[in-house]
């Protein structure tokens, strides 16, 4: 019997590989939300099912499409224009811009929607500039599509950015060239060959920005816009509703991975090849009124983006200092904020590792399913995966229920994503022949991995750990629901001190989360730098 | 290597909870109320007791969830929300334990449920705020005025996700009825044309620099203004008075002790301390909120109890029937 079963082990074992048994444990992990969703949306009965789908439906799809396609157009307008500039044009304080473009990342949502509600008060600095200019009488009104849109395109831009950045520093000039002895015109090249070359990383930005979007919490929240995430968590909160939460996640879960899909799809049909030799892009110099016009542009966005955030968040820092409000518990929440995010971040990159590896080596039906499962954890949204954990925890652990370790859980799902496509990236970089070497030359598995391509995918797994390290350190909804009790993070004071109106309070936090992501974000900009270099 | 340090920090991680149960002797508190209105009737009582007393704060839905969710799980020994609706909701989920006899009397049956298994601490009246030097308001008298078209442009509400307005919606429906109700939505929707606001605060901020002529808020929120901007010019107007006036919404903020507390003496004791004189004294002191207790004296400035008509509604009835009021506040499509 004992040897029956171990023989079945090893079938299995040789038929998947180490990394195929690992990456089938993190994934079953992540999809427990997944299953959560299922599970509770076929309790629905059919009543219920059509009554969500003539009462709800309509208006949700309409106000989610309608929010994504217009944070999607603004993210594009931003992100593509200013890498654009930076990469093409050379003009002074060029690496200053791109950091000004970089740390709007570190703004959670919610920050901006409440800091731009109360910017735009008519006693706050752009309200009482808009009164003046206009009259109080126009004064935007940031509850509605547009509000959003806003909020959100300013948050998620950065995404475009970096990654049409990192397209367009790695395009070659010999196609321009080309275009330009035919006789086109700058816009010409710009509209025939530099825009359908960038395709893919246009699309993948966009398709990160959407999905942020998709899953946004904390901005629709605060700004009341009904998505499919902020009515799931009205039916969750206000109605005590899990089994509708759960149907309206399943169709948020569809309309996500056609999108996905979609995505991949176009994405795989539009792979660009260049030769070795061909000529690298090298910025121009950029006159004096056209570096004029481009700190014009990159200043505005830049403003609007983190300048104006960060100088609110200095100037109530600066009032709670002064107040001495900033106690020892303040400095409680910075800690738990960064003991999380490192623990999050830390087992995300070795528990994304074999999935990523599996799946950059084995490109079947089995190892797709396995990446597009445990992507799981982006397209849901944030009080859903929280709610599915919990229920999973309690019914089957309950021993760890109050622990830290149930929202490690919960940030690892969540981000999981983040650090399967940074490392699945780096790694299809290594050709398969390195690792071929490494074991003809007696390496063993383990050892190849550790000495081979470890270290050669190490910008992968840094981008990895610091993306996962970010988000987790602004996430809001799953550690409001699963948190230790006392166990209070930044995100979770930001909320409670802004729902209270402490300015005082919620700023300081704030601006601690802006600080504590730019050590890493400087890790990761130097070492992509290098490696672009 | 570095994985085996990781992995041993993720099992100290994971068997940190089990430590932390035994270590804590202090009373948990879900606490869906502002810090600063519950911390120091909870200083108080651990200076009288010795007992400690840990707050974890959240909005008060999100906590009833969570008390539900958990189960006999929860670690939780004390609820206390600011809105009856979440009390009586709590209630029928049977989340709540029986409050001994000796401690409930020492409120007014209308301001706890019939099987005690939440008590109303402290009331507070839905009123409508108004701009002193606005013309528009002398016709005002009811709430169901700000459907007026007149004032176009002039009101100030928050967004339905706020418990105290879904709360008064519910006490309006229950009096004027379902219909009068949705056409008083309708029409207040046309006229808050410029959008709602996310906090009450705001609202009266808004009625005292005349960018709007009349608020729906809490009455504390006025009195917490005047107390920064003493000639502030606005005043609180009670609704719905006289004899046809169906009379002011009332709301109560609660607490109750959960099911499945393992700590049941040492919260029947904070129990018993915020129904107490101090406690009861301590909640009109800091907010200006009515005591629930009778004999403890309100603040001094706000409108002396029984000197205004209070709409007859059971403050049960904010639980029952707040899904009714959300659909009603949906399908008007309220922000």
């Amino acid at each position: 019997m004992n040897s029956q079963l171990t023989g079945y082990f090893y079938w299995l074992k040789s038929r998947l590989a180490t990394r195929g048994l690992l990456t089938l444990m993190v994934v079953s992990l992540a999809s427990i939300p997944f299953f959560f969703v299922i599970h509770s949306s076929l309790q629905l009965s059919v009543e219920r099912w059509f009554g969500l789908w003539t009462s709800r439906l309509p208006d949700l799809i309409w106000n989610t499409l309608s929010l994504a396609i217009m944070v999607a157009f603004g993210a594009f307008l931003l992100g593509v224009s200013s890498a654009w500039f930076i990469v093409r044009r050379e003009f002074v304080g060029r690496r200053l811009a791109i950091w000004l473009l970089v740390l709007p990342l570190t703004i959670p949502t919610y920050v901006f929607a409440h800091i731009y509600t109360i910017l735009l008060e008519p006693s706050g600095w752009l309200g009482s500039v808009w009164v003046w200019l206009f009259g109080e009488s126009s004064l935007p009104n940031l509850y509605n599509v547009f509000g959003v849109g806003f909020v959100l395109s300013l948050a998620s831009f950065s995404y475009v950015f970096l990654l049409v950045r990192d397209a367009l520093s790695r395009t070659h000039q010999n196609l321009e060239d080309a275009a330009r002895v035919q006789g086109a015109s700058s816009a010409q090249v710009f509209w025939r060959i530099n825009l359908p070359m960038l395709r893919p990383a246009i699309a993948a930005g966009l398709a990160l920005v959407v999905l942020h979007v998709l899953s946004d919490f904390g901005a629709v929240s605060m700004l009341r816009y009904q998505t499919f995430t902020l009515s799931i968590y009205l039916q969750m909160n206000a109605r005590f509703d899990y089994q509708a939460a759960a149907g309206l996640s399943l169709i948020l879960v569809s309309l996500s991975l056609t999108f996905l899909v979609l995505e991949r799809f176009f994405r795989k049909r539009q792979r660009y090849y260049s030769s070795a030799q061909s000529r690298k892009v090298i910025p121009k110099q950029a006159g004096i009124t056209e570096q004029f016009m481009i700190w014009l542009w990159l200043g505005l966005v830049s403003l609007f983006a983190f300048i104006l955030p960060l100088i609110w968040m200095i100037v109530w820092s600066w009032q709670a200092w002064i107040k001495d409000m900033i106690d020892m518990a303040f400095w409680g929440y910075v800690s738990n904020s960064l003991l999380i995010s490192v623990l999050a971040a830390s087992i995300a990159v070795v528990a994304g590792l074999p999935v990523a590896l599996y799946h950059a080596k084995r490109r079947d039906f089995l190892s797709q399913s396995c990446v597009h499962l445990s992507s799981i954890g982006f397209v849901l949204p944030g009080p859903v995966i929280a709610l599915g954990i919990l229920v999973f925890v309690l019914a089957l652990v309950p021993n760890i229920y109050g622990g830290m370790l149930v929202l490690v859980l919960a940030m690892v799902i969540r981000f999981l994503p983040l650090a399967i496509q940074s490392q699945e990236s780096a790694i299809q970089q290594l050709t398969p022949s390195v690792e071929q070497a490494g074991r003809s030359l007696g390496a063993g598995p383990l050892q190849n991995l550790r000495r081979v391509i470890l270290p050669m995918m190490r910008g992968g797994l840094i981008s990895a750990w610091v993306l996962v390290f970010i988000d987790t350190l602004k996430e809001l909804p799953a550690t409001l629901l699963l948190r230790p009790t006392g166990f209070d993070t930044l995100p979770v004071r930001i909320w409670i001190e802004a729902s209270e109106e402490m300015l005082e309070l919620a700023a300081p936090a704030a601006l601690m989360l802006v600080i504590g992501t730019l050590p890493v974000l400087w890790f990761l900009m130097r070492s992509g730098a290098k490696h672009s270099s | 290597m570095n994985i085996m340090r990781l992995l041993n920090i993720f099992l100290l991680v994971a068997l940190l909870p089990v430590t932390q149960l035994q270590a804590s002797e202090e009373l948990l508190v879900y606490s869906g109320r502002s810090d600063k209105f519950v911390k120091p009737v909870m200083e108080a009582f651990t200076l009288k007791t010795g007992i400690k007393v840990v707050l974890h704060a959240g909005s008060s839905t999100s906590l009833l969830n969570k008390l539900q969710l958990e189960g006999e799980r929860s670690q939780a020994d004390i609820y206390i929300s600011n809105d009856a609706g979440n009390m009586q909701k709590g209630a029928d989920l049977k989340l709540f334990s029986i409050i001994p006899n000796e401690i409930a009397q020492n409120i007014p049956s209308n301001y706890r449920s019939k099987q005690n298994d939440w008590l109303g601490l402290s009331a507070r009246a839905r009123v409508l705020v108004v701009n002193t030097n606005s013309p528009l308001v002398k016709d005002i008298s009811s709430v169901f005025d700000l459907a007026e078209p007149e004032l176009k442009g002039q009101i100030g509400l928050t967004h339905s996700g706020n418990e105290s307005y879904i709360a008064g919606v519910t006490v309006y429906m229950q009096m004027k009825g379902k219909d009068a109700t949705r056409k008083w939505l309708v029409g207040m929707k046309k006229n808050f044309n410029d959008g709602v606001f996310n906090k009450h605060s705001k609202i009266v901020k808004a009625v005292a620099s005349g960018k709007k002529a009349v608020g729906l808020v809490n009455h504390y929120y006025v009195y917490r203004h005047l107390e920064k901007y003493p000639d502030a010019p606005i005043r609180i107007l009670l609704p719905d008075q006289g004899e046809q006036g169906m009379g002011v919404a009332w709301n109560v903020a609660g607490a109750a002790i959960t099911k499945h507390s393992k700590r049941l003496n040492a919260a029947e004791k904070l129990m018993a301390f915020m129904v107490s004189k101090e406690g009861q004294g301590l909640f009109a002191s800091v907010n200006r909120e009515y005591p629930t207790r009778v004999g403890v004296a309100a603040a001094d400035d706000v409108p002396a109890v029984g000197s205004f008509k209070v709409a007859n509604v059971p403050m049960t009835s904010l639980g029952r029937l707040r899904n009714e009021t959300l659909d009603l506040i949906e399908a008007v499509g309220m922000p």
